[in-house]
């Protein structure tokens, strides 16, 4: 079973070259989500990234899109075949990705049984229903 | 299974532990379980594995399912799909006489001229055929999708598929073994199924593989991808190398009679007898050219039949049971009867010979059930078991070719004589292979007569008919399961409006307020007073980095390297042809980066455009899509000044923030970027602000409005109002060949810049004469203008155009419209008819052409 929690996560987005953005791709709840782009999820402090990042492309953006994310966490020994009546993405034991969920492009950071898939908000809604309806019998 | 009886059209049928509907039905004395789909013919039990199509039955309301795999449950409500007024005595068996009248390809040579007369022909013929009518009034069931991953999935748990499994998992491969049954569901107790038991306890105790039973596959696609369904589920998955272990159908004879009730395949008449205790008749006629056929010969007899003859090869004679005949080398010549079998004729060393019986068995060879490999382009693919046997040549001596559509090999015959040679064209010719069975029983025996009848002239005599999924018929919501959503987007708002008592609907994805109350006072507010709109739904991109100019100047046709930030200009995007994809509103930001705002509906088509063009011209440009971080409110009307103001600290007058442009404000306490636009035709701030802050600035609005009269408004409203305005709604008002100059938007393209998307060809339109443009209409005799919309433009007898909105202008009291325009030969017409109604020629836009009220 797994348990389902909806949350709101906080998510700044770094746009800069790709040296840049490897910069700051291993910190702790980034998600890789291009070459040029980086989602930190979590409490980070948005100058300390731009420091990093504006020394190596004076013309990066560091922002905070937290509103624009909704996020859903699988939690549990059902989450990975919950996410699988979700989407054909091949998770990894640990680490992130990106790809359709529920026909959603989503981020998806995994940490063994936990499964946190951050959507658009304006279909986060309709994400959280589509679990709820497909995995019902996964869901605790 | 349920205990307990079942209904069959008005009466109790009882059901026996391990029952199918059909055995359960066959044992209450049903032999006829459909009428063939075209000819009417009576259909009895044939194959037993769900491969044909005769005992398809309705099954509570859902017609065509296979009663011979369906395991009977109690309160089932079963019907025979076809016959009129019933499948037993069924009127429509006329179409049966007239099959000579018919001849293959009927359909595609009759009814062709008067082209009416197809028309007329075809509801008769939809009537008379068909497996039954769907049910219309059941809600749509929702199937689940999920996906599988595995190394090998192997299709078909037989021996040889368990083996292969097992084989697989000890390389240390992670397996996926699927069957469209229960495992050793459908053998007879004997060696075979003891064998099957033994390998499924050691399946079972290997981790490492995934066990899917009744589940069905449908087919092979790319990756390699093999979909599976059962009826709650579809699985597509995803594996490396494909094990086909489906085993092998047996064979379908042709002869004269070969469709009666009371032919049997061996398989279905061993099981009727040795599985559910019933006999498949009194006096039974078995025909065993295989050792299978030896089995069922002996199952048939353990089980109590009666089997006066046997036609064996000589090898066989002494395995014959000795109250039966043994008829040495025999040739089955035909099946005789009127509705059911009553007896074979027998070729017996030269001398010809009838024997009375009321059920013939056929075991003379099998054919592979190789259709998935069959699908197979490049994909790494393994047959093995009998999915690997070649094939055994059936007999082909008349009768019903392919049972699903009534095709008979005398069709066939004509059908070549047609000049239909390779077997896949004689499928198509005669609709062969073609049917629910897609081929199963059909496919092999159409493949040899095509081969049987091949000379030097044909190219590729051995080709089998293409196999196509769905190999098994599927429920339409089981294919559309995963695809068939509709992914509802929600502006940060949804909860207020529906708080508010909106009436919401679609519109390009998004669940948007269509109106509040009354859609006319809410126009009125935003002419008289003031109204709010959650435009929310609006793309909204940040171009940033060093090259931003270059790429909103390659990206958009108008110049847009001297807007000064703070200031915003109309943009179009173009296609390379030159033609519209999508407008937006570029906003010049501090450092040379923009905000631009898209259509609702062209968001994410920007998004890649964006991105697309920056990749391909090198560029150093970061493309960020805020449209769902960021909430927007319009606020529009003669009073949309004061409103702001009132929540505002920061100068909103025209002189800080003039048409066409844009500032940071904080109203009520939320940070806001406010840009003029103009779309209704008033004094309007777009609020673009974070999207959980709009819940609050909607509030606010609202209540710093009551005095005004502030009204919020939805579609409805905008549609009118933007219409006055003759605003071009992208996709309503446009075709996708409309150029700038179709459009009348010619003064958002700079052709003197050196280079943007489109401009090559923009530059060879304008060499060609205008041909067609989006005009403005104003109708005379016509109240109400929505009934217009889409109404074809008239000039004379000629269609020259089309509507595309319509709507009564309470500003103009009058019904106007936009819609495109053919040239006639004296150029465009002034003047046209839509329907009654005279449609005038004229300028837009309707409602303040000088833009005075927009400019405040």
């Amino acid at each position: 079973m797994a348990e389902l929690r909806t949350w709101a996560p906080t998510v700044t987005s770094v746009l800069a070259s790709a040296e840049a953005c490897d910069r700051v791709g291993d910190l702790p709840g980034a998600c890789r989500v291009s070459p040029g782009e980086v989602a930190l999820v979590g409490d980070v402090s948005e100058a300390a990234v731009a420091a990093v990042v504006v020394r190596l492309d004076p013309d990066a953006v560091v922002l905070d899109v937290s509103d624009g994310w909704g996020a859903h966490t699988l939690d549990g020994p059902g989450s990975r075949p919950a996410f699988a009546c979700l989407s054909e993405l091949e998770l990894p034991i640990e680490g992130s990705l990106v790809g359709e969920v529920a026909r959603v492009g989503a981020r998806i950071l995994v940490d063994r049984d936990r499964i946190d898939l951050l959507v658009p908000s304006m279909v986060s809604a309709h994400v959280r229903e589509r679990i709820e309806t497909d995995c019902a019998e996964l869901l605790r | 299974m349920t205990p307990g009886p079942f209904r069959f059209e008005g009466r109790e049928v009882q059901v026996l532990d391990g029952d199918t509907v059909a055995s359960a039905l066959f044992r209450a004395g049903v032999r006829t379980f459909s009428r063939s789909l075209k000819a009417h013919r009576r259909r009895g039990l044939y194959c037993g594995t769900g491969e044909c199509p005769n005992c398809s039955v309705t099954v509570d309301g859902i017609p065509g399912v296979r009663s011979c795999i369906t395991p009977a449950a109690a309160g089932m409500r079963v019907e025979r799909g076809r016959g009129w007024p019933s499948a037993d005595h069924d009127l429509l068996h006329v179409a049966d006489l007239a099959h000579p009248l018919m001849p293959v390809g009927f359909y595609l040579k009759t009814f062709i001229r008067p082209r009416f007369a197809w028309r007329m022909a075809e509801r008769v013929i939809r009537r008379g055929t068909g497996s039954g009518p769907l049910p219309l009034d059941t809600g749509t069931p929702r199937t689940v999708a999920r996906y599988a991953r595995c190394e090998t999935i192997v299709v078909g748990a037989g021996i040889a598929g368990l083996t292969a499994a097992l084989e697989a998992a000890e390389t240390g491969e992670r397996v996926l073994l699927c069957d469209e049954f229960a495992i050793g569901s459908r053998l007879a107790p004997g060696p075979t199924l003891d064998a099957v038991r033994a390998l499924e306890q050691r399946v079972r105790a290997t981790p490492a593989i995934e066990i899917l039973e009744r589940h069905a596959a449908l087919g092979l696609f790319d990756g390699p991808t093999v979909p599976l369904a059962d009826s709650a589920e579809l699985v597509q998955v995803r594996a490396d190398r494909v094990v086909v272990a489906t085993g092998a159908t047996e064979s379908h004879q042709l002869f004269p009679g070969n469709d009666l009730p009371g032919v049997w395949l061996g398989r279905a008449a061993s099981a009727m007898a040795a599985l559910h205790g019933v006999p498949v008749g009194r006096r039974v006629v078995v025909v065993a050219s295989t050792t299978e056929g030896l089995e069922h010969l002996r199952a048939l007899v353990a089980a109590g039949a009666r089997v006066v003859a046997a036609l064996v090869p000589a090898a066989f004679v002494d395995e014959v049971p000795h109250e039966t005949e043994a008829i040495v080398d025999g040739e089955l010549v035909e099946a005789r009867g009127h509705g059911r079998l009553r007896s074979v004729i027998v070729h017996e060393v030269g001398e010809r010979r009838r024997i009375a019986c009321d059920a013939l068995v056929l075991s003379t060879g099998l054919g592979p059930r190789d259709e998935l490999a069959r699908m197979a382009v490049n994909e790494p693919i393994r047959l093995v078991g009998d999915a690997a046997l070649v094939a055994d040549e059936p007999g082909l001596g008349g009768g019903y070719l392919c049972l699903c559509e009534d095709v008979t090999l005398h069709d066939a015959e004509q059908a070549r004589a047609e000049g239909f040679r390779s077997a896949e064209i004689l499928k198509r010719y005669t609709t062969a292979t073609m049917g629910p069975c897609k081929g199963a029983m059909c496919s092999l025996a159409l493949a040899c007569f095509a081969r049987g009848r091949a000379d030097a002239a044909d190219a590729r005599p051995d080709a089998r008919p293409t196999v196509r999924p769905p190999l098994r018929p599927v429920a339409l919501h089981a294919l559309a399961a995963s695809v068939h959503e509709v992914i509802e987007k929600r502006t940060g708002l949804h909860d207020t409006h529906v708080a508010a008592g909106a009436t919401l609907g679609w519109s390009s994805g998004w669940k948007r307020p269509i109106f509040y109350a009354d859609p006319t006072e809410e126009y009125h507010a935003v002419r008289e007073r003031v109204g709010l709109m959650d435009v929310g739904t609006l793309g909204r991109f940040l171009i940033a980095g060093r090259d931003a100019t270059t790429l909103a100047g390659a990206v958009f046709a108008g110049r847009v390297d001297d807007l000064a930030p703070g200031r915003s200009r109309y943009v179009l995007a173009l296609d390379e042809g030159g033609y519209v994809v999508d407008d937006g509103l570029l906003c010049a930001l501090e450092g040379g980066s923009y905000l631009l705002t898209s259509t609702s509906g062209g968001a994410e088509r920007m998004d890649a455009r964006l991105r697309e063009w920056a990749e391909r011209l090198g560029l150093h440009v970061h493309v960020l899509d805020r449209t769902s971080e960021l909430g927007a409110i319009l606020v529009a009307g003669p009073r949309a000044r004061d409103l702001v103001g009132a929540l505002t600290e920061d100068p909103i007058d025209a002189a800080s923030l003039p048409y066409p442009g844009h500032r940071e404000l904080t109203v009520a306490g939320v940070a806001c970027r406010a840009i003029r636009s103009g779309f209704v035709g008033e004094l309007a701030f777009e609020l673009h602000h974070p999207r959980s802050n709009g819940p609050r600035l909607w509030s606010s609005l609202q209540q710093a409005g009551r005095d005004m009269g502030v009204s919020p408004f939805g579609l409805e409203a905008l549609e009118l109002l933007r219409l006055e305005k003759g605003h071009v709604y992208l996709g309503q008002d446009t075709l996708p060949d409309d150029t700038p100059a179709k459009l009348g938007l010619a003064r958002a393209v700079d052709m003197t810049k050196p280079w943007f998307v489109g401009k090559a060809a923009l530059e060879r339109l304008a060499e060609l004469p205008l041909t067609r443009r989006l005009a403005g209409l104003l109708f005379e005799g016509a109240a109400d203008g929505a009934g217009l919309r889409g109404a074809p433009l008239t000039a004379g007898a000629a269609v020259v155009g089309r509507v595309t909105s319509a709507e009564r202008s309470p500003a103009l009291d009058r019904a106007i419209g936009l819609g495109w325009i053919r040239r006639g030969r004296d150029g465009f017409p002034n003047e046209l008819r839509a329907g009654d109604a005279v449609a005038r020629i004229v300028p837009t836009p309707f409602y303040d052409p000088e833009d005075t009220r927009v400019r405040g």
